[in-house]
């Protein structure tokens, strides 16, 4: 039999799942398709079966464990407390490991290749995107996904003019003159970076009115979450000791990217082949904070540090949960906190606040009708409230949302939380 | 293997997206809520109207493939695995709540309907469906029904079975029969609905249900009652019956459950004690605080040692939780275990409850007890490892003997989850055989080619 020692990891994971079947209420993807290889409980029974040689690794197999939103629903939800996320990366990993790069199906490749105007746009953003990737390496990774994304009646972001890292300065000291009561780094994100960087400009300066300084190391790379939960483990850490390098003097490192921080805090969890990973990883994951979770529980700001820009006066407001806030991190009640501390907002709640809406990262990229029925629902929630705006921290799903808020002709308007406040 | 014909016309009648074939897919199909019961269909196929599952049933007979119906699978009978390989027919696409008529407190659904996307769509209404098997998260209508399944709430509400009208089901002829009606009174022949209740889906599909539903109740108020030896916790139970209180739920944990609850999620639940009975009693605000108090002085009075009640919903939700999370404490705390679901009536309770323990001791293993007292309902469950067959032949019997108790006690070996595969080799050794012979007539009669979910009860 085959090594399988990506998958000899997270055998322990995988033992847990007593097949009750509950995931399949919490599951966005089983909840459109209805069929078992869509669900938790499925995809652990056959990852199972490769440990016990009895199913390999098939491209229908990579169809399978491809096809999860990674968004941690079952994990929360399930009553034996088992880790699925940690099963399906732990598969993706050992499909990486067999077979290389990449195990998904191009499907659309050849549909966008074959249009010449959005190929023509495509590797515009291609060159780009070229620094995320290691030197040598050969391929450029987000390819396939960038070239799907197009062609398919999907709102795609504006690329920013300028990138975030080349409008700021690596030094930012705290617009209230004197000494920095806090020293912090900022770390970007890609999204952030390049779709956008007004609101990494907002960070900046929101830390730095109130006597932070800011550092932006330039060395800092992508948080990896597109391609260790895709699987590349090995590049997975070969950001993680960028990033761990890029941090090194920092006592606390902040994002206004749910995934990233999510990410960053969880290098612990998905990557560390050896002790020494694992030790450098949890000391890293120390310094971690979300701007929510900083917000409110570093800074501890109170209603009257915090003051609602003007344009949003009057208007209703909703959360929206990031996965990668409410579950990976647990951050739930922080950013409610700031919505209802800003004087004249109103804050209502949506229905099924913490329901994925549907990105998944390259997820809506392969299976983007199944995004689709699942923002459908993210929007109903949304009409429901009434609110004005849409309010979350996480650039990912803010795409999502727009894209589905135009599609949808809704007259909401999305923003991340730090938008608010002056 | 199934022929190739067979499968390209199940995809000309329910279109190609909605048959599966790949063995991946197979393999996903080849288990239910059970642990050892596996076995892989040869095709899947997903209907989304009786008209095509009438096709499908009729394809299947003319051909003499087996076929078995499955929902969620969440059943814990090895009832929906396909034994006999052949076709697995999944009624999950067909999940739509036709209409809520509150005239009438009723609701018509497809089989395919998740019971808990059914209980919150009622409550928008004002309405519930009583029963509430604990697989309520993924478990379809259509197996609640041919499961008769219980719950909790069976103690006042009673079983699925007291709550179907009519019914649309599909022979395993191919042919579609209405049975009952939509009426609460209905005595106009046989009531063959109640024979398709309880049929493991070896009868037929159905394919749509008229269901009785309840209003809400207006107040709800939950008592934990606890006690030093769970024998007296089980008397408990039938004394606050017999002083004329009907709660709708009496649950019980005992000391080991309770402990590793507390392990999991520590909530407060003492943890010396033998064993603690949960109590909800809901109607009418006035009713419920009354027979509150009484509970709480039955209790008492025949020898719990301390009684709370709980003092909000929040208080009260982190016991039912407690409750629920009793069933991931005990499939989480060992590779193999055996998951009794035995019924005695209910002044047999601590003779049960006490067999349980002189086995645990005679066969040297763990049995833990928890269950719906209320009605009797336990689920001993014995914990085994079937890599080890010593101790997993000790556990065999010690579960053979807890069932030979029920049965001395005037009991049955199942309340809920039902015969499927997992008790057919105990439903043989306590059914009468004249009994057995008028099922296997009504099954010959019904389904003359033996296609329909064959394996299961009695084979």
């Amino acid at each position: 039999m085959k090594e399988l020692k990506e998958l000899k990891k997270i055998e322990k994971f995988a033992d847990q799942c007593m097949k009750c079947g509950f995931c399949t209420f919490f599951c966005p993807v089983y909840q459109e398709d209805r069929v078992e290889t869509a669900v938790a409980r499925g995809k652990n029974y056959l990852t199972k079966l490769v440990l016990k040689g009895e199913q390999e690794f098939t491209p229908e197999m990579g169809e399978i464990i491809g096809k999860c939103l990674l968004c941690k629903r079952c994990v929360v939800n399930c009553p034996a407390k088992a880790q699925i996320d940690r099963v399906v990366v732990g598969a993706r990993a050992q499909m990486v490991k067999d077979k290389g790069l990449p195990w998904i199906k191009n499907f659309a490749f050849r549909k966008v290749m074959s249009n010449r105007k959005a190929f023509g746009r495509y590797v515009k953003l291609a060159s780009k995107f070229q620094w995320i990737f290691p030197k040598g390496e050969g391929n450029i990774r987000h390819l396939p996904d960038f070239l799907k994304a197009l062609g398919q009646g999907r709102h795609i972001p504006e690329i920013a003019k300028t990138f975030l890292r080349d409008q700021v300065k690596e030094v930012n000291k705290p617009q209230t003159g004197g000494q920095p009561k806090m020293r912090v780094g900022y770390f970007m994100g890609c999204a952030t970076d390049f779709i956008y960087p007004d609101i990494g400009l907002k960070v900046i300066d929101f830390l730095t009115k109130r006597g932070i300084e800011v550092v932006v190391p330039k060395e800092q790379n992508c948080c990896g979450a597109a391609i260790y939960f895709s699987g590349d483990m090995e590049t997975g850490r070969a950001m993680a000791t960028d990033n761990i390098k890029a941090f090194k003097d920092i006592d606390y490192i902040l994002t206004a990217c749910g995934t990233c921080s999510s990410t960053l805090k969880d290098y612990k969890v998905y990557l560390p082949d050896n002790e020494e990973q694992q030790k450098a990883y949890d000391e890293f994951a120390k310094k971690v904070k979300d701007i929510t979770e900083f917000v409110v529980d570093v800074l501890k700001l109170t209603p009257e540090d915090l003051k609602l820009r003007k344009e949003f006066e009057g208007k209703t407001a909703t959360w929206h949960d990031p996965c990668h806030l409410v579950r990976y991190q647990n951050i739930k009640d922080q950013p409610r906190q700031i919505l209802k501390s800003l004087k004249g907002l109103k804050y209502v709640e949506m229905p099924n606040a913490d329901l994925c809406c549907g990105m998944g990262g390259s997820f809506s990229v392969y299976h983007y009708d199944i995004t689709k029925k699942i923002a459908d629902k993210k929007m109903d929630g949304i009409k429901a409230t009434g609110a004005d705006i849409v309010v979350t921290a996480c650039p990912g799903c803010m795409i999502n949302l727009i894209d589905n808020a135009a599609r949808h002709k809704m007259p909401q308007r999305v923003h991340h939380i730090l938008e608010l406040v002056e | 293997m199934i022929k190739e014909s067979i499968v390209s016309e199940f995809k000309k009648i329910v279109g190609e997206e909605n048959v599966l074939t790949s063995k991946e897919a197979l393999k996903a199909y080849s288990y239910d809520g059970t642990t050892s019961w596996i076995h892989e269909p040869d095709v899947v196929v997903f209907p989304t109207s009786t008209k095509e599952v009438a096709a499908i049933v009729t394809l299947a007979n003319t051909e003499k493939v087996p076929l078995t119906p499955r929902g969620g699978g969440t059943n814990v009978s090895g009832g929906s695995v396909p034994i006999k390989g052949g076709i697995v027919l999944c009624t999950t696409k067909m999940n739509k709540i036709l209409k809520i008529d509150k005239e009438n407190l009723t609701v018509t659904v497809e089989p395919g309907v998740v019971l808990m996307d059914l209980t919150m769509r009622l409550a928008k209404e004002g309405l519930f469906f009583p029963p509430d098997p604990q697989s309520f998260l993924g478990a379809t209508m259509g197996g609640i029904l041919a499961e008769n399944a219980g719950g909790p709430a069976c103690v006042k509400y009673g079983v699925t079975k007291q709550y179907v009208l009519g019914m649309e089901v599909v022979l395993p002829t191919g042919q579609v029969v209405n049975l009952g009606g939509r009426t609460i009174k209905n005595v106009v022949g046989y009531d063959l609905t109640m024979l398709f209740v309880s049929s493991e889906g070896t009868l037929g599909v159905i394919t749509k249900a008229e269901l009785k539903v309840n209003p809400l109740p207006l107040a709800k108020k939950t008592i934990m009652a606890v006690y030093d030896d769970v024998a007296i916790a089980g008397e408990s139970v039938f004394r606050v019956l017999e002083n004329g209180v009907i709660p709708d739920k009496i649950e019980l944990l005992d000391n080991w459950v309770i402990n590793r609850i507390e392990e999991m999620m520590p909530m407060g639940l003492p943890k010396e004690a033998d064993a603690v009975l949960l109590f909800e009693t809901d109607g009418i605000p006035e009713a419920v605080e009354k027979e509150t108090e009484k509970i709480v002085e039955i209790t008492k009075k025949y020898g719990a040692r301390d009684v709370r009640v709980a003092k909000d919903q929040a208080e009260a939700d982190k016991y039912w939780l407690a409750r629920r999370a009793g069933f991931a404490a005990v499939f989480g705390k060992a590779p193999t275990v055996l998951a009794e679901d035995v019924t005695v009536p209910r002044g047999q309770i601590p003779n049960l409850i006490k067999r349980c323990k002189e086995l645990a001791k005679k066969y040297n293993v763990e049995i833990v007890v928890l269950g719906h007292a209320g009605d009797g309902n336990l689920h001993p469950s014995i914990m085994s490892d079937e890599k080890n067959k010593e101790l997993h032949a000790r556990a065999l019997k010690a579960m053979d003997e807890i069932i030979e108790g029920a049965v001395e006690f005037g009991g049955v070996l199942s309340g809920e989850h039902g015969i499927g595969l997992e008790k057919a080799k105990f439903f043989r050794r306590v059914m009468e055989p004249a009994v057995i012979d008028l099922m296997k007539g009504i099954k010959a009669l019904v389904d003359p080619n033996n296609i329909m979910n064959p394996g299961k009860i009695w084979e």
